[in-house]
């Protein structure tokens, strides 16, 4: 296959140059940077010769130059509604518009003492050494070029930061907005999230992306996301993170998520992606002390022409840790999921508990699914399972539904919607659920139904 | 109510049914009895309108329309019930949900008003006291872990709050102890009415003994040998099948062949 060259091998590096000139860091901060740029030049835009990129494509967009996106206005209309409805318990909202933090679409709420719930941007000259303690320590994942060139070209994205034994009740909202002006070159844009919980916090974080398309074809409107997030947990705290994705449809997300989980801490993803032309999130968790838990939940939703992908290792370095890993896709026209998951136990850490399943539902002749599900357990007391299927609708079940009265095409309904909805059924923030049941059911109901 | 003209039906080129005739009027149960491999199950396949079913001759007439003509889930709003000889299990759909979007169907495709979920908890719950199924299988997923006796109460509930014109039964006996296969008698015969006719498919005369029916029909062979009354049940519980499928259905097997 012949490869397409990126607009010329210097454009991201033009943007590093560009974006250093406008600002003065502190060093750790050119350090990350500098860093980042280096990683990434030696590991250049991702070919299908790699195996990680075996079955994801980016000649297409490795043939736009997306340029760094710049404030654009937006009316606060533009933006979805907070999912919480309820103002008595409404959470902080910190709304980034092409990256930039936007203080008159966000939402300050008082927060108890110690909580910092602020955009990175100001944090920096305040908390400039709680950043330097943790920015681009958490598990790294080694060999991942996006991950790479978010570090040189973060800008702005969230701190989040609970003390000792404190809980936010409230659910946190992060709300990332990103769209090309009309007739504008296409955007990229790098948001850095940081997620810290000392011992014994507890929190819940939404994490979405939105975004319109100027048009729905070709490179006019295009738009790259990169985003990379980190969570680190101390002992005991409890993370509850969620991550939407419904961005324009000639989007690219090119996402990382990074975990560390101390002794006994608890985190629950969910994870959704709804729509964009490639979508893909790296993750890796490392269960870091004795008896943390970490259960990841997925579901990607595609489209004629769309990619969705996950790549995530798991790493069990200390005993006694459960993890779970759920993955499902629903598959439309065209369309490509990918899932590579990586299981890996070290020899000490005995005791552990690890599974992964991974689903696809096809819903055309002309959908593909890779699925690789991987172990690599050096310990020798350990359970762990791991499973993934490939299949169409059941044609019984199906036969059993239209036997009773209901149509096909409710039928089938039926089946789609109850498959990918056992996601989100185990979302415990009731009006997130509500509403990504509703996105469901619009997207996969006859029109005008009701349930 | 029910009438089957000289049904020829194949499979992957293979005939299973070779000329069925039968006339089921409003109010009768009908039995239909065979050995394993006689066809008994195609039947009630292609009277529901499974796909995988191709009819070479016939056809069957259900409330003066060509039933063959319809999708299934027509048949089934047209007033058709088949309970299934192996329910499927349905993950994610709660039962509640699925029942009611299968009543609602049906009420709107007759023109009737749909019954909201007040109304239509006080019919299914009512329902549910009659086939002594707990109210907790109301949530559960359509089937999913239900035991064989569980799936065919399942079934027979369906039934009950659907209320069908006409109910088919295929082996609802089948993994039934004689406590289920009572309970799942009530529920049937609580049906019973001058409005409504069965037909009940069975191996076993056991089923015969709660369920009693007008007319028995033994099935050998894609064809029916003999029709009589409930009598004919118990003839057939002494003396099983041997008596119909050497002969004449054994030329015509190997003839096929």
């Amino acid at each position: 296959m012949a490869e397409l060259a990126v607009v010329d091998d210097r454009h991201y590096q033009r943007q590093l140059q560009a974006l250093c000139a406008e600002r003065a860091e502190p060093a750790f901060l050119s350090a990350l940077r500098e860093a980042g740029m280096a990683r990434f030049e030696q590991l250049g835009l991702p070919t299908r010769r790699q195996e990680s990129w075996r079955f994801t494509d980016m000649s297409g967009f490795a043939a736009i130059a997306f340029e760094r996106a710049s404030p654009a206005p937006i009316a606060a209309d533009q933006i979805p509604a907070p999912f919480e409805t309820d103002p008595a318990t409404q959470g902080p909202r910190l709304v980034f518009i092409n990256g930039r933090f936007n203080a008159a679409l966000s939402r300050q709420i008082e927060l108890p003492a110690g909580v910092l719930i602020d955009s990175l941007a100001q944090a920096q000259s305040e908390h400039g050494a709680l950043l330097e303690q943790y920015l681009g320590r958490s598990p790294e994942l080694t060999g991942n070029t996006f991950s790479a060139l978010n570090d040189a070209l973060f800008e702005d994205g969230a701190l989040i930061y609970i003390p000792r034994g404190k809980q936010l009740e409230q659910p946190i909202e992060l709300v990332f907005w990103s769209a090309p002006q009309s007739g504008a070159a296409p955007v990229a844009v790098y948001p850095r999230n940081l997620i810290l919980l000392e011992a014994g916090a507890q929190a819940t974080v939404v994490e979405s992306y939105h975004g319109a398309s100027a048009g729905d074809t070709a490179e006019a409107g295009a738009c790259f996301c990169c985003p990379q997030t980190e969570c680190a947990l101390a002992q005991d705290a409890v993370l509850h993170y969620h991550k939407l994705q419904q961005e324009g449809q000639v989007t690219y997300h090119l996402g990382a998520l990074r975990l560390q989980l101390a002794a006994n801490s608890q985190a629950d993803l969910h994870l959704l992606s709804a729509s964009g032309k490639l979508n893909r999130t790296d993750i890796h968790a490392r269960l870091d002390g004795p008896g943390a838990d970490c259960s990841i939940d997925g579901l990607t939703l595609l489209q004629d022409g769309e990619l969705g992908d996950y790549h995530l290792c798991v790493e069990h370095a200390q005993p006694l840790g459960n993890s779970r890993q759920s993955f499902k896709s629903v598959l439309d026209g065209k369309s490509r999921a990918v899932f590579d998951g990586l299981i890996k136990v070290v020899k000490d850490a005995q005791k552990t508990d690890a599974s992964q399943t991974c689903r696809n539902l096809l819903l055309s002749k002309r959908a593909v699914a890779n699925a690789n599900p991987r172990l690599e357990i050096l310990a020798d007391d350990v359970k762990c399972a791991h499973g993934s299927t490939v299949g169409y609708l059941d044609p019984d079940a199906l036969f059993y539904l239209r036997a009773r009265g209901i149509n096909e095409a409710e039928a089938r309904a039926m089946l789609v919607y109850s498959f990918a909805n056992e996601q989100i059924e185990r979302i415990k923030l009731a009006p997130l659920r509500e509403r990504l049941e509703r996105l469901l059911h619009t997207r996969f109901y006859p029109e005008g139904k009701s349930s | 109510m029910l009438n089957i003209n000289n049904l020829h039906v194949a499979v992957d080129g293979r005939e299973i049914l070779k000329g069925i005739d039968l006339r089921v009027k409003a109010g009768e149960v009908h039995a239909i009895m065979g050995p394993n491999g006689s066809g008994k199950s195609t039947l009630a396949n292609v009277i529901a309108g499974r796909e995988g079913y191709d009819v070479t001759a016939g056809n069957i007439q259900f409330l003066e329309q060509d039933l063959l003509e319809l999708d299934p889930e027509e048949r089934a709003c047209s007033g058709l019930f088949l309970a299934f000889q192996y329910p499927v299990e349905i993950p994610g759909v709660n039962n509640l949900y699925f029942l009611k979007a299968a009543l609602n169907a049906i009420r709107k495709y007759r023109g009737e008003p749909e019954l909201d979920a007040m109304e239509f908890w006080e019919l299914v719950t009512e329902r549910m006291r009659r086939v002594k199924m707990d109210e907790s299988f109301l949530k559960r997923p359509v089937n999913e872990g239900f035991s064989g006796g569980e799936k065919k109460r399942n079934e027979v509930l369906q039934m009950s709050v659907l209320e069908p014109a006409f109910a088919v039964l295929d082996e609802t006996d089948s993994g039934l102890d004689i406590d289920a296969l009572k309970v799942v008698a009530e529920g049937v015969n609580a049906l019973r009415g001058p409005e409504r006719g069965f037909l009940v498919i069975t191996h076993y005369q056991r089923l015969l003994d709660y369920i009693v029916p007008d007319v028995v029909h033994v099935l050998v062979d894609g064809r029916i040998v003999r029709s009589g009354g409930k009598e004919l049940a118990m003839e057939l519980e002494e003396q099983g099948y041997a008596l119909y499928s050497g002969g004449e259905s054994g030329h015509s097997r190997r003839a096929n062949a």
